[in-house]
């Protein structure tokens, strides 16, 4: 059986007159099982570029991404029957109603009247919209919008999902409704490839992460692989600014919006609080999270 | 019928609805829009040349209604694809740049449909019309319509912000439906300029039209014939310049 995604050496500028971006430089990963695989990585790293181009909208100057073995550069009709995607930024249109816009997507796609019925009634129900479903879309808010979108998409019975920060705008019991579908198509064995930049739903929903900078890949891997990466498995944090040269020798110690965070080993931490002193409990230790691993790994040139 | 042509009319007609009918029904507007200047034209012409003029504004209003209708479907498709981002949807979930057009389009022939049923309806009052004429001029105006959705769709797929398209398509109208001789006779140009309104598609849907209801059928065969090779050229451009999936954006 081949790897359900396969990405290699991917490379793609945009060229505007005579201005060239680099938006791809030979981007290459796989995912050697059916899962939630989510690309992180800061704006302009490349990650709607990779979309478009696995969702055969785009054609790279090199490289390929197999689905399943089958190239998307040189067989994209089969790719397009097996693939499902909520573009960036996408809304739905005004006059239609979320309803009709999964009725008719399924239509679009080839399906039956009962079958396109039935499923626009499922992920109706799944998704819990049923309260706005046949209220023209004009009159519904940014999250309800965005829920129509992924109703769509979702609707759409494929091998691989590409969720393009498909959760923007939603509130907190919309997204874990939306989660809830994406772990329900994750039992089902299907590939889903997600951006997002809440790094939350990232933790909770993947089973692989890719960091993404510049267009290349920086590092993937579980959760727990990219933390042991980091080779630091505390945070401590000072909500006051502390003196570098002391704590340095213990970690490293990055800047956060209200304070400075040291990344360190859990057997340091004593040294450290006896280094510093209390500070009066303005101090917050835990594990590394997530936004540990991303601002250490794609951090570095936040100030270019 | 096979299972990929009824698949294929499902896409159709699922975008027909969407961009067609559903539209249609609720915000009627776009539909007096559509028809304003083809019945604006036949008010003028019948105002300055009297009963005689009036089949000629009869023909020109059926080929401006289809161009008006065409320039409709350019701010339809940028609105689909830059707004909406539902054109990437389209090309990723499988539906073919041609069923795609063909969904779109059909579905803005429903709103040049009461203008192009007005005016048939009097150019058979006006003319000795005989069915096979009548058929020469609906197929004549079925081909303008595809060749010109089409050249809508070019245009479309090479623009990438909603805002440019408006000079295009001001420029599109004036160009294939203003200027050439659809409302007058190509042989009042003078010399030079009759080879360029020759160059032009919409000259010779004119003239097939205008052979037809002089019952000239002939002619209009021949004129048929160079429209059906311009119409052909058209399909080829648009296959080979289209951007549905390139390496652009
Ligand atoms: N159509 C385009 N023309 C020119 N440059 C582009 C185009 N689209 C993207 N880029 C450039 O390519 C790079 C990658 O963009 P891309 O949209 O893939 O980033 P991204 O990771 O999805 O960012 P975000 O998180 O902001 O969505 C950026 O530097 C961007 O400026
Ligand atoms: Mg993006």
């Amino acid at each position: 059986m081949p790897d359900p995604i396969v990405v290699s050496e991917l490379s793609k500028s945009y060229v505007n007159g005579s201005r060239s971006t680099v938006a791809l430089d030979s981007f290459s990963f796989r995912g050697n099982r059916n899962m939630i695989l989510s690309l992180l990585g800061r704006n302009g790293s490349g990650k709607t570029t990779f979309a478009k181009i696995a969702t055969t909208q785009l054609m790279p100057d090199s490289g390929d991404v197999y689905l399943n073995g089958t190239s998307v550069i040189d067989e994209p009709e089969e790719i397009r029957a097996t693939i499902s995607l909520v573009p960036q930024e996408g809304r739905p249109f005004g006059h239609l109603t979320p309803r009709e816009h999964v009725y008719y997507y399924q239509r679009m796609i080839g399906e039956t009247r009962e079958k396109a019925s039935t499923i626009t009634e499922m992920i109706i129900e799944e998704l819990d919209i049923e309260s706005f479903q046949n209220t023209q879309c004009v009159n519904l808010s940014g999250g309800q919008k965005q829920t129509t979108m992924l109703a769509m998409a979702l609707s759409k019975d494929a091998e691989t999902y590409f969720l393009d920060e498909p959760t923007i705008g939603l509130d907190v019991i919309t997204r874990k409704r939306v989660w809830e579908v994406i772990e329900r198509i994750r039992r089902e064995r299907k590939m889903v490839i997600l951006t997002t930049h809440y790094l939350d739903e990232a933790s909770v929903l993947s089973d692989e992460i890719c960091i993404v900078s510049h267009g290349r890949l920086v590092s993937q891997g579980t959760l727990n692989d990219l933390r042991s990466r980091l080779g630091h498995d505390t945070r401590i944090r000072f909500s006051t600014r502390v003196d570098e040269k002391i704590v340095s020798s213990m970690g490293t110690l990055v800047d956060d919006e209200k304070g400075q965070i040291l990344l360190t080993e859990s057997g340091n931490v004593e040294e450290v609080l006896k280094t510093v002193g209390y500070m009066n409990g303005r101090i917050e230790i835990g594990p590394v999270g997530l936004d540990d691993v991303f601002v250490s790994m794609v951090g570095e040139d936040i100030d270019e | 019928m096979s299972d990929a042509w009824t698949r294929k009319l499902r896409a159709v007609h699922g975008l027909m609805m969407v961009n067609g009918f559903i539209p249609l029904h609720r915000r009627p507007l776009a539909l007096v829009a559509i028809l304003s200047t083809p019945f604006s034209f036949l008010f003028f012409i019948y105002i300055f040349g009297h009963a005689q003029a009036l089949l000629a504004g009869c023909i020109g209003g059926l080929i401006f209604t289809v161009i008006n209708s065409a320039t409709m479907l350019q701010s339809d498709l940028l609105f689909f694809k830059i707004d909406l981002k539902f054109q990437q949807i389209a090309v990723s979930s499988g539906i073919s740049p041609l069923n795609y057009v063909i969904g779109m389009a059909s579905g803005n022939m429903l709103f040049m449909l009461p203008g192009l049923v007005f005016f048939m309806t009097m150019i058979v009052y006006l003319t000795p019309l005989t069915v096979i004429a009548g058929i020469m001029i609906v197929a004549t105006v079925l081909v303008t319509w595809l060749m010109f959705s089409l050249i809508s769709y070019l245009i479309s797929t090479r623009i990438r912000e909603m805002k440019d398209i408006w000079p295009v398509s001001v420029i599109f109208s004036i160009l294939f439906a203003v200027i050439p001789p659809i409302y007058y006779s190509v042989e009042s140009l003078p010399l030079p300029y009759r080879y360029v309104a020759y160059a032009v598609p919409t000259t010779f849907s004119a003239l097939i039209i205008k052979n037809s209801v002089s019952l000239n059928l002939a002619g209009a065969l021949i004129y048929f014939a160079i429209f059906a090779a311009e119409a052909a050229a058209v399909i080829i451009i648009t296959y080979l310049f289209a951007d549905w999936r390139t390496g652009r954006s």
